[in-house]
């Protein structure tokens, strides 16, 4: 048996991210790691699925209005024409589409473009149908792009490129002209947008986000994805979607049905009640949660963070360690567990590529999805150490 | 404070297999060779535009609308340039335009549908009634990727009262988005581009399309009427050191037959000699009716080489809340978790902490649910003698497979398109099941998981309408 593993398999090795992690649930850790809400979700949509499971909304079905509701955001939102019928395929989460969208246009030995920092999946859909992950990597402190760099790593191979915005995990939101520099090199190459929108819906600062199909001759190349699960705080329901030209949305819906034929049938009931949510609570989303990236970034300033890039969007703030501070993310995150109680992301397993850079090592990621209490606790935690004066490694 | 369920653990996943697909063209609208759709196949986009895997075809017949072929209405975009594709050969085969034509002819000829393989009835309060508890309690956000603690408990717990095995939860079981789910996963973590994997034809089409996305060499082998027995002969010369896994459902749909103790034991061997894999799907398990359910996993050396895989949708008449599991040994498993997470990451939660409730229905559950489905068979098996057709032997599922001839049609495909227009019943083409349609031709399924007024109407039709030729 051992024999007909793979090699890959045979390397498998344990990492400190998993020890970390590990090491959290043991110290029972107030948890700013995770990228979901420890907060309920709006009670009229847990009551829209709550009634279709007693309306017998249980057994396989395609919610047609799901694709009604998503054309018209597009429309309102964004000014694109797509056509419910024929241009969107409703999956398990964002997850699957991303994966369905990634096998049906990948091919053996074609290369994907993707920003470094980057959320781990997108590599492994990549790898997994056959693709090259090649990385362009932004340039920390402000995560600028480099038109320059992102041009030359164009090849005659690259068929996609990854455009997650709001970025996780630096809270980044790509300006107009960035999108425009990516859409350049998307019509001269000949390349597929794939996006994930996840974040579409929180950004801070009057900030918009923008999808890049919206821009001249990109959404017949454009794959849209994204989901309920950060909007509506139920990362749990599994209901995402793919936006995309007629051709490439039923591949993907082909390849949805073959992978799980169906996203769970009483939420895409519930997702019809989310989506016409109105516009207060999009601004209210925002607003509550603008609230909390302020109130971590006063935390970690009382530390002695000095954060250089306040996010613009997304549930997360990146920052990097204090100049005096000598740990490595790693070390410094087991310190906070240890110490603190409080579970943050170390910043490397976001990073790629051959670049043998320092900063790599430097940043922490931190989730502010989450309750008034659990922040309140965080405060509280750090609030001690500081007082304290006892902690040299995590105060500065 | 909720302990840590950091969605950043899965940064320790390697690199899962790669697998190959040879088309080489960088052009947007050349898909990956497996999947290429041509603009021909505009019948896809002007009825309900979902391509109808087996059993859930018929699932959209409430959202069907007429439609015209889409048009561009871009403002600003330049013409799409492109070739029209020519539609594989794959997807020829897997006649999802049959299935599409025949929803439309079912709806406009007020058919009963005896075609779709999920019930008209809902599923148990008391599992209901958990998943409401479950939203309630606030049990929306991300599960553990390979499943909530309690339901891989619950799985297990239920693995060895059924077969006597004991398994670790932690290690052993991977919860997924339906058995579907579980099946690509299984595929796509286990089988490298080139391996040789055996089918038993017919078989449920989802086998077939995550096997080529897999890069597998499919080796088929058809079970044929009366009794769609292992032909052990064409086992033997067909499987070899160079098989990597072979794929069994039991009890299998379409013919509702149940793998024997001794076919079982014989293929047992022959996997165990030729060191080949064994994945098998026993959605249908709890659903057997004629003989007791045998897992291959519980045969003798067995364990270490099988992927033993179900779901709640079948037994609990939840076909749509997407619960499945896959059981295996740690070395197998690893695969299969990562194939899983990053097909869909995690599992509908507030449903695993429901699926938990069931899998610890009593054993009056069961009883009931055979009864019942053994009730609505009699009515369906006899009134389709009564009308004439042949009648195959089915053990378990909730299928039988009959033969048409008698009614004097061409095919299976005639014979349901006849039925839907002629006598407003459905049934399914089962040609479409297998590697080559001619095998099936004579063929067609009935359902007869539809509660009993459905049934004794959809008889009635047919003994006053269908006449023998």
């Amino acid at each position: 048996m051992e024999g007909k593993l793979s090699s890959v398999a045979k390397n498998f090795t344990p990492s400190p991210i998993q020890e970390l992690s590990q090491l959290a649930q043991r110290c029972n850790a107030i948890n700013l790691a995770e990228g979901f809400p420890d907060f309920p979700a709006p009670p009229c949509i847990k009551e829209a699925a709550v009634s279709a499971i007693n309306n017998d909304f249980n057994q396989y079905r395609h919610v047609q209005g799901i694709c009604d509701q998503l054309a018209l955001k597009m429309k309102k939102t964004h000014g694109l024409d797509v056509n419910p019928l024929t241009d969107i395929a409703i999956c398990c989460g964002q997850s699957e589409a991303f994966a369905a969208a990634i096998f049906s246009i990948i091919n053996q030995g074609d290369e994907v473009l993707l920003f470094d920092p980057c959320y781990e999946t997108y590599e492994g859909c990549i790898t997994l149908a056959g693709g090259i992950p090649v990385y362009v990597a932004l340039e920390p402190p402000q995560w600028t792009l480099d038109p320059e760099k992102l041009m030359r790593s164009f090849t005659s191979r690259t068929k996609a490129i990854v455009l997650n915005s709001p970025h996780n995990p630096t809270g980044k939101v790509f300006s107009r002209d960035e999108l425009e520099i990516i859409a350049e090199g998307c019509r001269r190459w000949d390349c597929v947008a794939i996006t994930d929108e996840v974040y579409e819906y929180i950004t801070y600062d009057n900030q918009k986000h923008e999808t890049i199909a919206k821009l001249p001759g990109m959404q017949e190349r454009t794959i849209i994805t994204s989901s309920l699960s950060k909007t509506f705080s139920v990362t749990g329901w599994r209901i995402g979607w793919a936006i995309a030209p007629a051709s490439a949305a039923s591949t993907i819906q082909n390849i949805h049905i073959r992978i799980t034929d169906s996203a769970p049938a009483p939420f895409q009931e519930a997702a019809l009640t989310a989506l016409r949510s109105p516009i207060e609570y999009f601004e209210t989303l925002r607003g509550v949660y603008e609230l909390k990236r302020d109130f971590c970034m006063k935390l970690l300033g009382s530390v002695g963070f000095r954060i250089q890039f306040k996010p613009q969007g997304s549930l997360f703030l990146f920052a990097e360690l204090p100049k005096d501070c000598l740990l490595s993310d790693v070390e410094y995150v087991e310190e906070l567990i240890q110490q603190a109680g409080v579970v943050v992301v170390p910043g490397r397993g976001f990073f790629h590529g051959n670049e043998s850079c320092k900063y790599q090592k430097r940043y922490i990621r931190v989730a502010f999805c989450k309750s008034e209490a659990t922040l309140n606790a965080a405060a509280q935690k750090f609030g001690e150490l500081i007082n304290a004066k006892a902690c040299p490694k995590i105060v500065y | 404070m909720q302990a840590a369920e950091c969605t950043w653990t899965h940064f320790e996943m390697l690199r899962p297999l790669c697998f190959k697909s040879p088309s080489t063209t960088p052009l947007f609208f050349n898909f990956s060779k497996h999947f290429q759709k041509g603009f021909s196949d505009s019948s896809f986009f002007r009825s309900n535009r979902r391509i109808s895997n087996y059993p859930s075809f018929m699932a959209t017949i409430s959202s069907l609308s007429t439609h015209k072929d889409p048009v561009s209405t871009h403002d600003a975009t330049p013409n799409i340039t492109h070739q029209p594709v020519q539609v594989a050969k794959r997807l020829e085969k897997f006649k999802t335009t049959i299935f599409t034509q025949m929803s439309m002819l079912a709806i406009k000829h007020g058919a009963i549908n005896l075609g779709q393989g999920f019930p008209n009835f809902d599923g148990p309060d008391f599992v209901k009634e958990a998943a409401i508890q479950a939203i309630k309690d606030g049990k929306n956000q991300y599960a553990r990727g390979y499943g909530v603690p309690d339901f891989n408990n619950a799985i297990a717990a239920r693995f060895k009262k059924d077969t006597g095995l004991v398994i670790d939860p932690e290690k052993e079981v991977t919860v997924t988005s339906g058995c579907t789910e579980a099946i690509a996963a299984t595929m796509l973590g286990l089988i490298n581009p080139g391996d040789e994997v055996i089918l038993f034809a017919p078989f449920y089409d989802s086998y077939e399309a995550t096997l080529s996305m897999a890069g597998a060499k499919v080796k088929c082998i058809t079970l044929r009427p009366p009794d769609f027995a292992v032909p052990i002969d064409e086992l033997k010369s067909t499987i070899s050191k160079n098989t990597r896994a072979i794929l069994i459902n039991t009890p299998h749909n379409p013919t509702g037959k149940m793998f024997t103790r001794e076919e079982l034991n014989t293929i047992a061997s022959l996997c165990i000699e030729n060191d080949v894999l064994v994945f098998t799907d026993e959605v249908y398990d709890k659903l057997a009716f004629e003989m007791d359910h045998i897992s291959m996993a519980s045969l003798p050396g067995m364990y270490e080489r099988t992927v033993t895989m179900n779901s709640l949708g079948k037994t609990f008449s939840l076909t749509g809340w997407k619960i499945g599991w896959a059981i295996a040994p740690p070395h197998l498993t690893w695969g299969v978790r990562q194939a899983h997470s990053f097909l869909t990451f995690a599992t509908s939660t507030p449903m695993q902490y429901a699926a938990t409730v069931a899998l610890q229905a009593p054993d009056s559950y069961f009883a009931e649910l055979k009864r019942d489905y053994m009730a609505k068979k009699a009515i369906l098996v006899q009134g389709l003698k009564d009308v004439g057709f042949k009648v195959f032997p089915s053990s378990g599922t909730y299928f039988v497979v009959v033969d048409h001839t008698p009614f004097g049609l061409e095919n299976d495909i005639a014979f349901c398109e006849y039925l839907i227009k002629e006598v407003g019943v459905v049934a399914i083409p089962t040609s479409v099941f297998y590697l080559n349609p001619d095998d099936g031709k004579n063929l067609v399924r009935f359902t007869f998981c539809k509660d009993e007024e459905t049934l004794r109407s959809a008889v009635e039709r047919m003994k006053e309408k269908l006449k023998k030729k």
